[in-house]
């Protein structure tokens, strides 16, 4: 059979073709028709306070400049000069009043206004500089504290995007009266591998937990907590958590937030993340004071790993590489010598020289090889585990699976086929 | 930290980085582990790209290394203790811990030791390159400096405090858990 006539992704999703992670044009397609119609989340507040904070990012392969600017608006600007195109801000974040351009020394705002072109005097004309700003990203939204932009103007609002998504994500970024902060700048590391893969690995794919972690995780008090009370939860089609809901039995010292990395082991942090859960319920209601996540992912490359305190974003660098962005997130109240003790949480696990992520990297770089085998082509990827057994759930929203149920991933590929095939804005399906 | 080191301290600091270097590249971590003192911190910063300040210009200021590495609770790619160190070394002799089994080919090489006379032992700086083999053609060059702390023992130097300030903006191997 010609390969290239079968779908990419089945009907129910619980096949997903080889090309999907290796073809040059559809990684093309995935350019033009996800990251340039998604909203894409660009930067958190806290990172950005004073007028003339700024950092760089991209969105998909775009890269962009997040910065609030003198009217107090974050603002997001495609980082290349109108002039020859070469990228104005060279940093990865700071504060700044302008951002010259080294070639010809155009100078702009932290937010894309052009305000000097040294080469104007000596000519006759002058310049309609209010046209020749960087190229604006037209719709920035955020969503506690979380901020979002898109490239396509006629794109829903964030909010209807995330849909129960929310919440969720308030179980984290509206916990606490303060909220949470990022401190620091991204850990980034280029990796061998398909953007989409660690989007599955934090989209739900806890399954892999016990396994490809089986050094450190296998037998331990977490994976059998997870198999008892762990859900994987489609809150919308795109995305998903991995959660584990307690019962309501459940002491509170196994309700809060905080305690999957090691950091809890130190009783003056266990007594005050214990404090801290106690307000949580009337913040967020009783079934959410006993909800621990644990991964998140928001189409289509939006991350955060709940227990170990990390935002992250997989950005797409061809079909075979990924620059993998990742951010500590911390209460943002916490006394500085808990947010130091907290901090090993996000260390020791994730991030570049994380002893989990070291294993997961290894998975991501080793499918290219999968994905590389056209012989192989008419056996695509099995996505079928618990197919047909999710269902709505009395106490949380969206559609909810048990925690190997991999339809967070079939949800994801039916989504993403559609936005593929027929090319539609980012609204969901 | 202006005591240089006399010639013998020099060779015998430059001997402890050779042991140690071949300990790692031999794969005997355990042996490696017992080289770190008890209250070992061990920490690789992050290094980012910061904004130069122009009111630093023309000064050597301009460019000081420290503003690369951030401060405070900014968090560093690595942040050991010998705890953590000694679950990275048990991990390693694991059947499933699949990013070393089958296991690197490594080769470091230590140059540039500068090393000067502190009290209780001595402040080291010293160049790492690790070419870093996996299975197959999935090769990697990791560079970076070490600043480190050395106590004298009974037992004979171990190490204190070690810092690696890797040359790197986007890490591009495949993991930076690694003993450098």
């Amino acid at each position: 059979m010609d390969s290239l006539l079968q779908p990419l992704v089945s009907a129910d999703g619980s096949h997903v073709s080889r090309r999907v992670f290796r073809d040059p044009s559809i990684y093309r397609l995935e350019q033009q028709r996800i990251f340039a119609r998604s909203w894409l989340y660009v930067a958190h507040e806290s990172q950005l306070h004073r007028p003339g904070d700024f950092l760089a990012n991209f969105m998909g392969e775009t890269p962009v400049i997040v910065a609030r600017g003198d009217d107090g608006q974050i603002h997001v600007s495609i980082n290349s000069c109108s002039h020859r195109g070469v990228p104005v801000c060279r940093a990865d974040q700071g504060n700044a009043r302008r951002f010259v351009c080294p070639y010809h020394n155009w100078s702009y705002t932290v937010d894309g206004r052009l305000v000097a072109v040294p080469q104007e005097k000596k000519v006759c004309q002058t310049l309609d500089k209010d046209k020749l700003g960087l190229k604006k990203v037209p719709r920035v939204e955020s969503y506690n504290g979380l901020v979002f932009a898109s490239l396509d103007p006629a794109i829903e609002s964030l909010e209807s995007y995330l849909g129960d998504m929310r919440f969720y994500l308030d179980c984290m970024f509206d916990r606490y009266p303060g909220g949470v902060e990022v401190i620091g700048t991204a850990h980034k590391w280029q990796l061998r591998g398909n953007w989409k893969l660690p989007v599955e690995n934090q989209l739900g794919d806890v399954g892999h937990g016990p396994f490809l972690h089986g050094s450190l995780l296998k037998n331990t008090p977490q994976v059998e907590e997870l198999e008892r009370y762990g859900l994987n939860v489609v809150p919308k089609p795109g995305h998903g958590v991995a959660v584990r809901l307690l019962p309501e039995s459940a002491p509170a010292a196994q309700c809060m937030w905080g305690t999957d990395g090691i950091a809890a082991f130190d009783p003056e942090v266990q007594a005050y993340l214990l404090e801290r859960q106690q307000a949580v319920a009337a913040r967020l209601g009783d079934v959410r004071a006993r909800l621990k996540p644990l991964t998140y992912s928001i189409y289509p490359n939006f991350s955060y790993l709940w227990g170990n305190n990390t935002i992250r974003v997989s950005h797409p660098r061809g079909p075979d590489a990924v620059e993998y962005w990742s951010w500590w997130v911390v209460d943002a109240d916490a006394p500085e010598h808990i947010k130091q003790k907290l901090r090993v949480n996000y260390t020791f696990f994730f991030g570049p020289g994380g002893v989990l992520e070291q294993e997961d990297a290894e998975a991501w770089s080793q499918q290219v090889i999968g994905n590389a085998i056209e012989a192989a082509d008419d056996v695509p990827y099995y996505y079928g585990l618990g197919l047909g057994e999710a269902k709505p759930h009395p106490e949380i929203p969206g559609m909810i699976g048990s925690c190997y149920d991999e339809h967070y991933a079939r949800a994801f590929y039916m989504r993403w086929q559609q936005d593929i095939g027929a090319g539609k804005t980012g609204a969901a399906p | 930290m202006s005591t240089p080191v006399s010639l013998e301290q020099q060779h015998r600091i430059s001997q402890f980085y050779y042991r140690e270097a071949r300990l790692l590249d031999e794969r005997l971590y355990q042996q490696w582990l017992a080289l770190l003192s008890d209250d070992v911190l061990y920490t690789i910063p992050a290094r980012h790209t910061p904004m130069l300040d122009p009111s630093l210009r023309e000064t050597e200021a301009l460019l000081n290394l420290q503003q690369e590495t951030g401060s405070g609770l900014a968090p560093p790619l690595r942040d050991d203790s010998k705890l953590t160190l000694g679950i990275r070394v048990m991990r390693a002799y694991k059947m499933n811990s699949w990013s070393d089994n089958p296991p690197a080919r490594t080769r470091r090489f230590v140059s540039n030791i500068e090393a000067y006379v502190v009290d209780g032992g001595f402040e080291v700086y010293s160049n790492l390159l690790l070419y870093y083999s996996r299975y197959g053609q999935d090769n990697h060059l990791y560079s970076g400096r070490r600043h480190d702390r050395l106590r004298e023992t009974a037992d004979g130097l171990q190490i204190a405090a070690r810092e690696v300030l890797l040359d790197t903006n986007v890490v591009t191997g495949p993991s930076v858990g690694l003993f450098f």
